[in-house]
């Protein structure tokens, strides 16, 4: 009989235990305080070239310019519907072939290896057929986002699937339950904390993928932006809108963790 | 004196998030014999695994004494090797590896530890798999692992937590006899729980039956069977008249189970 | 026997899903269904790799994207594996690691390219650069998360022998952290290889990705696509090399009831 390992021998609560839960985030937040000074310092001593790195100083300026200068919501828009738009459309078209191909082993071993082959590839070398297939324009950046997201979703729904408890499966078909059927009921529950890892993975990537995308072939959004800045060496406006895309992508990444954790707690421990 | 006292011991645990406090076993008290090979039966959650771990010095007690040859128990040390259910090799060492690690965490010295790798390996007859590595193993040959580098390290007392409940019942009939083999040699004294009734029975020289809510000693019957024990044992007489005491022991608790639903 | 013939299995029908796929692509263009500048053709593209390679380009792409590539993944191997190593041993090093890994994780290191470029120059060191941040979390997160997801029964029965926090460290947590940090090198090859490629596309003088971007530029379609066929052949080379490894050290892996 194996001691649960969920509970601990009991110890009187102590402030040492109060203090442990927040020393991690005290520690991390020092971490960057002490960063920050050492940057400003750096920058303003001359110990580094501010043109190269900013500071802290400049950083803060920039985004007050940007607030009020730069139409940021614009691009923001700009930059989060073509993100949408390839993200909905990579889920859309990657959850049920992710389902069709953990299911078929026959189909499996046939679409793997050209699928392998494009997931490896870099969305970037794709990038310039995609411009000679779709121009320059939204089309080619919603592609590159697609291209991005969709493989994640692909494979770790393929996993999921894979990895979906066999007896499960088989008490629904002893019920009497079709192929669709047990798909949805109990393939899919299952697959479920495998296919968010996927969504979460594919929602880096997306983001990613569009900015990078909007660096080349955009006249707005985030990329733009950065790409434009980057050229005039603006190293702080720079900052700013590269900043604003990791917050971005960072948000989303924790909601879709929230749902993970969800769904992970109604799950029974292995 | 006995050279395991245990006085009065109480382990508490403390569910995590919550104030809710919950008993593993209160008020146990046992002595031991040096060279005496005791088995501990119970059902499920009766706490058997919890004592021996908390001997092992691995928890923590919350009241009470455990002394060995007049130490007091504070944690792990030389003095006592656990054998644990699952084998617990480390996968990317070979047979002869696993049964060095506990002599190389002892910091034995290094003409040793090849020595007596190498007479434990034998000695539980694994000579000729000393290269192979646990994932080429079976459940029984991993377990018979796990012993050697127990053994290896010379403690005083052996701590075993059903090291052959992962097992089919033929491999641990063979498992069975393999120990007390092996036991034979150097007579350790040995603590060996066990859900399997026959099992302590064929075993033990002594058997302490604890009881479920709260975890405590309810019995301790001596074993007068000779030893060596011979499977020709298991249908004699003696042996049946055994097997019936613990079950009646042990029923009482099974019964509680089957009324309550348990929560654990 | 069987696995062998499995093996096979997949590689019989990869080659076939290939063979169709070229071929569906050949017959494609030569009915009219795309149009050749859009994608060129197999045939051709065959014959102007040929002509590259006997003329020496394509190795000379090859072994500068080669070359930044390697070095890039040893600096991050060196630097995310030591760094996680650090990190698994002090929880207050990880505490203190975790915003800048997170950062160079969620920021797109493509946006600071025209910084490096300016830092380091046009050319190698400026791919390398990139390489190597592209690669350092996966390394990173992945030699952390074997650490401290040491399996607690091994642990546990190192404790019974007494042993201390570094025997624990040395003896139990770090190897058998070796399956996952090789998993996580899978992961930083691809991304190296992007942030090399990605690199060199912005504006190198050589390697893979500054031939694509220069046939793209030109619209010279049949030479692009062979620089992006080489590329993606390499990332599949290395992949399944790695993956290769992977299964080697696979009987490593812990787990319950092992």
């Amino acid at each position: 009989m194996a001691i649960a390992t969920d509970l601990e021998p009991r110890r009187a609560p102590s402030l040492g235990d109060a203090l442990d839960r927040y020393y991690g985030s005290l520690v991390s937040t020092a971490a960057v305080v002490a960063f920050l000074l050492v940057w400003q310092v750096a920058a303003a001593r001359g110990w580094v070239n501010a043109r190269y790195t900013s500071s802290p100083g400049q950083v803060l300026a920039a985004a007050l310019d940007i607030a009020r200068h730069d139409d940021f919501l614009h691009h923001a828009w700009v930059s989060f519907s073509a993100f949408s738009l390839g993200f909905a459309a990579a889920f859309g078209f990657g959850l049920p072939l992710g389902l069709a191909l953990g299911t078929s082993r026959r189909l499996r071993l046939f679409i793997d290896p050209p699928m392998m082959a494009l997931y490896t590839a870099p969305r970037l070398t794709l990038l310039p057929i995609l411009i000679i297939w779709l121009g320059i324009g939204v089309a080619s950046k919603v592609a590159v986002v697609f291209l991005g997201a969709v493989f994640p979703i692909i494979v770790n729904t393929m996993a999921g699937v894979r990895e979906a408890d066999p007896h499960l499966l088989q008490v629904a078909r002893a019920f009497g339950a079709r192929r669709l059927d047990s798909m949805i009921k109990v393939l899919v529950p299952g697959a479920l904390p495998a296919i968010l890892l996927g969504v979460r993975l594919a929602i880096g990537r997306g983001v990613l993928s569009v900015v990078v995308g909007e660096m080349f072939v955009s006249e707005a959004g985030i990329g733009h932006q950065i790409m434009n800045y980057g050229e005039a060496m603006q190293v702080g406006h720079l900052m700013v809108y590269a900043f604003a895309i990791s917050l971005f992508g960072y948000a989303l990444t924790i909601l879709v963790r929230l749902i993970e954790d969800r769904v992970r707690s109604w799950r029974p421990q292995p | 004196m006995s050279q395991i006292e245990i006085a009065d011991v109480a382990i508490e645990y403390r569910k995590p998030n919550s104030d809710e406090t919950f008993t593993a076993i209160r008020g146990v008290s046992l002595a031991v014999e040096k060279g005496s090979f005791v088995t501990v039966v119970g059902s499920s959650g009766c706490g058997k695994s919890t004592l021996l771990l908390a001997i092992a010095g691995l928890i923590p007690r919350s009241r009470g004494l455990i002394h060995i040859d007049g130490r007091d128990v504070e944690g792990p040390g030389r003095d006592r090797a656990m054998v644990f259910q699952d084998a617990a090799l480390l996968p990317w060492r070979s047979v002869h590896g696993n049964i060095r690690f506990g002599l190389e965490l002892q910091r034995w010295r290094r003409d040793d530890i090849d020595e007596r790798a190498r007479r434990f390996t034998e000695l539980v007859g694994l000579d000729k798999f000393s290269d192979y590595h646990p994932h080429q193993l079976s459940g029984g040959m991993r377990q018979r692992v796990n012993i050697a580098r127990a053994l290896a390290v010379d403690p005083d007392v052996l701590l075993m937590d059903e090291p052959f409940a992962a097992l089919d019942a033929q491999t641990r009939e063979v498992m069975g006899n393999e120990l007390l083999r092996i036991w034979e040699r150097d007579k350790k004294t040995a603590l060996f729980v066990t859900h399997a009734i026959d099992e302590a029975i064929f075993l033990g020289d002594r058997i302490v039956v604890m009881a479920k809510d709260p975890g405590r000693i309810k019995a301790i019957v001596d074993i007068e069977l000779p030893r060596p024990r011979t499977t020709a044992m298991l249908d004699s007489a003696a042996f049946i008249a055994y097997r019936h005491r613990l079950r009646d022991y042990i029923a009482a608790d099974m019964r509680s189970l089957a009324l309550v639903g348990d929560a654990a | 026997m069987t696995r062998l013939f499995e093996r096979h299995q997949a590689l019989i029908s990869g080659c076939i899903s290939f063979a169709v796929i070229l071929l569906a692509w050949q017959l494609a263009v030569a009915l009219g269904f795309v149009q050749i500048f859009f994608t060129s053709t197999p045939i051709r593209i065959a014959v102007a790799f040929w002509s590259g390679l006997r003329s020496g380009e394509i190795a000379a792409n090859v072994g500068v994207s080669l070359y930044e590539l390697a070095c890039g993944l040893a600096l991050a191997g060196v630097a995310g594996i030591g760094l996680g190593v650090l990190a698994g041993w002090s929880r207050t090093i990880e505490h203190v690691l975790e915003p800048f890994i997170w950062f160079t994780y969620a920021c797109p290191i493509i946006a600071f390219y025209p910084l490096f470029i300016a830092w380091l120059g046009l050319g190698a060191p400026t791919i390398i650069a990139i390489a190597f941040l592209s690669a350092l979390t996966p390394l990173y997160a992945n030699t952390l998360s074997g650490i401290k997801n040491a399996d607690q029964d091994l642990l546990r029965a190192a404790r019974s022998f007494g042993a201390r926090r570094r025997d624990l460290f040395l003896k139990v947590a770090l190897p058998g952290s070796v399956p996952i940090i090789v998993a996580g090198l899978r992961l930083a090859v691809g991304r190296a290889l992007t942030g090399v490629i990605a690199g060199e596309l912005f504006g190198a003088a050589a390697g893979l990705g500054y031939s694509i971007a220069f046939y793209g530029q030109k619209l010279k379609t049949t030479e692009m696509m062979v620089s992006v066929v080489l590329v993606v052949i390499l990332g599949v080379v290395l992949t399944q090399l790695l993956s290769l490894c992977e299964a080697a050290t696979d009987s490593w892996r812990t787990g319950p009831g092992q």
